[in-house]
């Protein structure tokens, strides 16, 4: 890598997103609307999406295989630089996973799945500590330092002490025991900034080792020079393996049914139906407070606004500021999703 | 050499011996600073102690004891890392803790972390003791810790507490936290040690002045880290023995990633770990067939397998590695004083094509070499790298000279003696520097023998001068002849005249101080004419020595001449030796993959040339241009680079739609006329034929054709490919204010 090469890289993305700005403002913009290809249902969807026949089978197949000569290289790395993180497109679970079991034979292993929506990192370090605990006692070796703390269940310590019995001086030399395979480390579940500090400090333990796989292009963003440089120590690996995201897609939207007028109907009837009777009237009828008063819907405007509030918070109705400046509420449905809306409630 | 040592040696290239390497340097680098601040630690202890000892019941009370304000000092040691990044020296602090703890202090090491605000002043104190105590406590109490070292026995050794990185920690919780150490202080002996990166304002910026009146500092300073780096590349990639190498361009990138990324030694000690770990070529248990077919021993006509020339070719490759070392070594000392860093000289003296050229150009002689340094050194292209090239010459010439015209005999002794210490055991040059050492002896005993006669011989003319000075108060002038070398080598002649006249009111060489103390005024102005550079004593005894000055030059030269020599008969790259591949490291492309990843290009990468990695014959040939037997998401991303920043959804759809499906099949995909298996079969067969490699996207299961007889198959792999960019990062999804949009993210790799 040279200097200029540097500076010639650093102009052409520079020149890019101002070419590609430039292309989007001065091109006469497509008047098309998202609404004309014809929106499905998500389940359907998905369950479509899920049967879809794969392209390039047999290159895949053979490209997954030849990873499975690097395995021992990965090993040896694991051993040495402690952890390993590879660049993916598309699902690395199969690969980790296959290397884990292949490899790892003589750890623990521990599984996380970082594209969840919420992982709970206490139970992940209860978890790695109970694992160590298990390998330290087939070992044979009982941790030096205090009995009592052995003692004490792994639940009920605090996440500093769960760090320090992982970072213990249990094992002689540099040898570790137990692994963290993380598939996703920039899964929405791990982004935040506080996940990342004490996955870096666990990264950084003497008796863990880490192999973990990302899939966002900007996914380096989320560590700091320290976590990259001291704790981390991340040796990368370019392992391409084009299999469709499966288990991660489950949790983005669909584009084609996100906003479609059915999906809407689907979610306001579902939350329609779980109100109560007085509460479902108040939105069918969206009046005035009197409307409601003189049928007996709410018996004070209290009453009303707390409705009012649940169906805002459920998006069935909201608020716009008239000219006059009055405050307006209206159900954000087109006219053919109400009607459709008022018929199934009222079946 | 048999297989055997060959395994021996690689041994050498294990990674832990080398990360054990580069900690013992840098341990050895602040071992002095260490033992400063453990001194002073002992000191502070002693201090602490002086005021007293409290019994058990005493010091175990949760409430303070009331003793005069000055047992409420804390000592406090700020370490000035001198480093643009703190973590450069986390490893430092660790080694600073293992230091004391190996000399008896208890120690604990905190960081930043345990000094937040979201923890508190309970955050920092469970720190300090989960390290102390080492048990898990319920309620974190400095009482604890009293009770502790009550418990360690005696009263002898001092609690060390190390924060290393101060600027980053909770000023408040800092503050809250050295104001109950001071109110402790009389019971548990603790002293303080902070790394601080900037100055030591930043102590003030972060804690209020009374916590600041608790604090008795006292600074230490620790070596800079271009002393560090040329330290670590000297253990690890220079001296002999460490039985592995890199190449010139891994050198070069290893260079510019330290200058370039932040300039830190960490990252380039973490490039050295990766490097570490990769092993240059694998050796089967058939290595000689294997060994013949190296490029290096093709290039050199060594292609029959012969297990002597194998082993003669393997010794050499040992002996010539241990010479280069030898000479960049020595290179790097006669250097050092003209800022010459390893880093730089290791990167040069590496270079292949600098070896070639020099034994090419040889004849061309010194000018070429300097006008070619003399161009602009960010030129382009070819002339880029004879640039290059011409840089060390230069250096090297640039040395010599300063050998010649500029090293004292006592300089040139030290620099000798250093060489002596780095080509011990090489029979080649150590032999010619011991030689010049004993005639720099020799010339040293010399000089210095004449330099006193000199002496004599200037006070008995100065004295003689002096009198008749007195005697006459008459302008008198002294006129010496100096024959010396300049700077075109030739013999020139300089005629110094002094002229001295009472008025002169500070005479360098008849000074009238020395006059007045001796009761002597002078009446008359004293007046100093001379044609020397240097007005010196000492400048003019040498001039006006010319036979002392001619031997001393002549010893510079041979100095001058051997390191020439060295650098000309023993410099060879490690690259131009054979077999050189069993030991040398030249990947570049590995090494920077393993070590930045780059994942914004790489998944850019996969997805706009993904047969490279499939190898599938369908798309190698239209690789530049969407293909329906591509997969989705690549077709996806190709059509992107066809819009601006905003992508209208549908247009795309349109597009992938169009791409996918060729006109001529349009239509005859839908699920619901998805016809039985068997015919699906035949139309998949069918299809391929006619389109060579299309994929049939009918042949879904049964099950599938089912549920989803409502959906194009045309919009869930549309879908698919859309959540999988989203999931990568290189969409942005349709926002509120754009619902029929997506954004693009990256442009360009």
């Amino acid at each position: 890598m040279d200097i200029n090469d540097a500076d010639d890289e650093e102009f052409g993305f520079s020149r890019n997103y101002f070419l590609s700005k430039e292309l989007g403002s001065s091109g006469k913009k497509s008047t098309h609307k998202l609404s004309d290809i014809n929106p499905v249902d998500e389940q359907e969807l998905r369950e479509a999406i899920a049967n879809i026949e794969p392209k390039h089978e047999s290159e895949i197949a053979s490209l997954m295989n030849s990873y499975r000569s690097l395995y021992s290289k990965w090993a040896f790395e694991l051993r040495h630089v402690l952890t390993l993180l590879l660049v993916d497109l598309f699902c690395q679970c199969k690969t980790l996973e296959d290397f884990a079991s292949a490899t790892l034979t003589e750890y623990g292993v521990l599984v996380i799945n970082g594209y969840l929506q919420s992982i709970n990192l206490k139970q992940m370090l209860i978890a790695l500590a109970e694992l160590l605990w298990g390998q330290l006692k087939t070992q044979r070796r009982t941790p030096s330092g205090n009995s009592s703390k052995v003692q004490q269940p792994f639940n009920s310590r605090s996440v500093d002490d769960l760090l320090a019995f992982l970072d213990g001086p249990q094992v002689e030399g540099d040898e570790c025991l137990v692994c963290v395979v993380i598939h996703n480390i920039d899964g929405p579940g791990l982004r935040d900034l506080e996940t990342q500090q004490y996955l870096a400090r666990i990264a950084a333990c003497s008796n863990i080792c880490v192999v973990a796989s990302i899939d966002h292009v900007n996914a380096p963003l989320l560590w700091d020079k320290k976590m990259v440089h001291t704790q981390f120590n991340w040796c990368w690996y370019h392992v391409p393996t084009f299999a469709p995201y499966k288990v991660e897609a489950t949790f983005y939207p669909l584009i084609l049914t996100h906003g479609g007028t059915t999906q809407s109907v689907k979610t306001a009837s579902i939350v329609l139906q779980s109100l109560t009777p007085n509460a479902q009237n108040v939105i069918i009828f969206n009046n005035l407070y009197t409307i409601c008063r003189e049928r007996f819907l709410v018996s004070s405007q209290v009453t009303l606004n707390s409705h009012l509030t649940e169906f805002k918070d459920h998006e069935l109705v909201k608020i716009r500021r008239h000219s006059d400046g009055q405050d307006c509420l209206y159900i954000p449905l087109a006219t053919e999703a109400l009607e459709k809306l008022i018929l199934e409630i009222s079946q | 050499m048999s297989a055997a040592e060959i395994r021996r040696d690689r041994a050498w290239r294990c990674p832990d011996m080398r990360k054990q390497r580069v900690k013992d340097v840098l341990r050895n680098i602040n071992a002095d600073a260490f033992n400063d601040v453990h001194c002073w630690v002992q000191s502070s202890f002693n201090e602490i102690r002086s005021n007293g000892m409290l019994d058990r019941a005493k010091a175990t009370r949760p409430y303070p004891i009331v003793t005069n304000p000055i047992s409420k000092q804390l000592y406090t040691g700020l370490v000035f890392t001198k480093n643009m990044e703190l973590f450069d020296d986390l490893l430092t602090f660790e080694d600073l803790g293992l230091h004391l703890k190996s000399r008896g202090c208890h120690v604990a090491n905190l960081s930043s972390f345990d000094f937040s605000a979201k923890n508190g002043i309970d955050g920092c104190l469970r720190g300090l003791l989960r390290q102390f105590v080492k048990t898990s406590l319920d309620v974190a109490d400095m009482s604890v810790l009293a009770l502790w070292y009550i418990d360690q026995g005696d009263y002898d050794n001092p609690v060390v507490v190390i924060i290393d990185d101060l600027e980053r920690c909770c000023g408040s919780v800092l503050t809250d936290f050295i104001l109950m150490l001071s109110e402790w202080v009389v019971k548990i002996p603790i002293i303080l040690i902070f790394g601080v990166a900037t100055t030591v304002d930043s102590l003030r910026s972060i804690l209020p002045s009374h916590a600041l009146q608790c604090l008795s500092c006292h600074k230490f300073i620790l070596g800079s880290p271009a002393e560090r780096m040329d330290a670590i590349i000297e253990a690890v990639l220079v001296k002999r023995c460490s039985g592995f190498s890199v190449g010139h361009k891994v050198a070069v990138f290893l260079r510019n990633y330290f200058l370039r990324q932040d300039g830190t030694l960490t990252s380039f000690v973490r490039a050295l770990k990766d490097l570490s770990s990769e092993r240059p070529v694998s050796l089967p248990e058939t290595v000689l067939k294997q060994l013949f077919s190296l490029p290096s021993c093709r290039r050199n006509g060594l292609v029959e397998p012969n297990e002597e020339i194998f082993a003669q070719g393997l010794a050499d490759l040992k002996r010539l590695q241990n010479l280069w070392s030898s000479v960049v070594l020595c290179l790097f000392e006669a250097g050092k004083s003209h800022e010459i860093t390893l880093l730089d000289l290791y990167c040069e003296t590496l270079d292949p094509e600098l070896h070639h050229s020099r034994a090419s150009d040889h004849h061309l002689g010194p000018e070429a070499a300097v006008v070619m340094s003399s161009s602009d050194h960010h030129v382009h292209g070819p002339l880029q790298n004879h640039v290059f090239i011409s840089q060390v010459v230069r250096k090297v010439r640039l040395l010599k000279l300063s050998l010649i015209r500029d090293l004292p005999l006592v300089s040139l002794n030290q620099l000798l003696n250093r060489w002596e210490k780095h080509t011990k055991g090489i029979i080649e040059i150590h032999e010619k520097v011991r030689e010049l050492q004993s005639i720099v002896k020799f010339e040293d005993g010399k000089a210095l023998k004449r330099e006193l006669t000199d002496i004599s011989k200037q006070v008995s003319f100065f004295c003689a001068f002096v009198l008749s000075y007195i005697n006459t108060l008459k302008f008198c002038s002294i006129e010496k002849r100096a024959t010396s070398l300049n700077s075109e080598g030739k013999y020139e002649t300089q005629v110094i005249t002094m002229v001295f006249a009472p008025y002169y009111p500070q005479g360098l060489v008849t000074s009238p101080g020395w006059l007045q103390a001796q009761g002597l005024y002078p009446r008359e102005p004293l007046l100093l004419f001379h044609t020397a550079t240097v007005p010196s004593t000492k400048r003019l005894k040498t001039r006006s020595n010319p036979s002392v000055y001619k031997n001393g030059k002549a010893v510079n030269e041979k100095a001058a001449a051997l390191i020439d020599f060295m650098v000309e008969k023993y410099m060879q790259p490690i690259e131009c030796i054979p077999y050189h591949e069993i030991i040398c490291f030249k990947n570049v492309d590995k090494l920077q993959s393993a070590l930045m990843g780059d994942p914004r290009r790489t998944i850019q990468v996969d997805l706009l040339e993904f047969h490279k990695f499939l190898k599938c014959s369908c798309c190698s040939k239209n690789s530049n241009i969407p293909f329906p037997s591509m997969h989705d998401t690549s077709i996806m991303y190709m059509l992107t680079q066809e819009y601006g920043d905003l992508i209208n959804l549908h247009d795309w759809y349109q597009s992938f739609k169009a791409t996918v499906l060729p006109p001529r099949i349009k239509g005859k995909h839908r699920l619901k006329h998805s016809p039985s298996p068997k015919k699906r079969k035949e139309a998949k067969e069918s299809q391929n034929k006619s389109e060579g490699t299309v994929h049939a996207a009918t042949t879904g299961s049964h099950a599938c054709t089912l549920q989803t007889d409502n959906i194009d198959i045309m919009t869930v792999k549309f879908c698919r490919a859309v959540t999988e960019l989203q999931i990568t990062g290189l969409l942005r999804m349709p926002s509120k204010r754009r619902p029929d949009y997506v954004q693009r993210v990256a442009f360009g790799l």
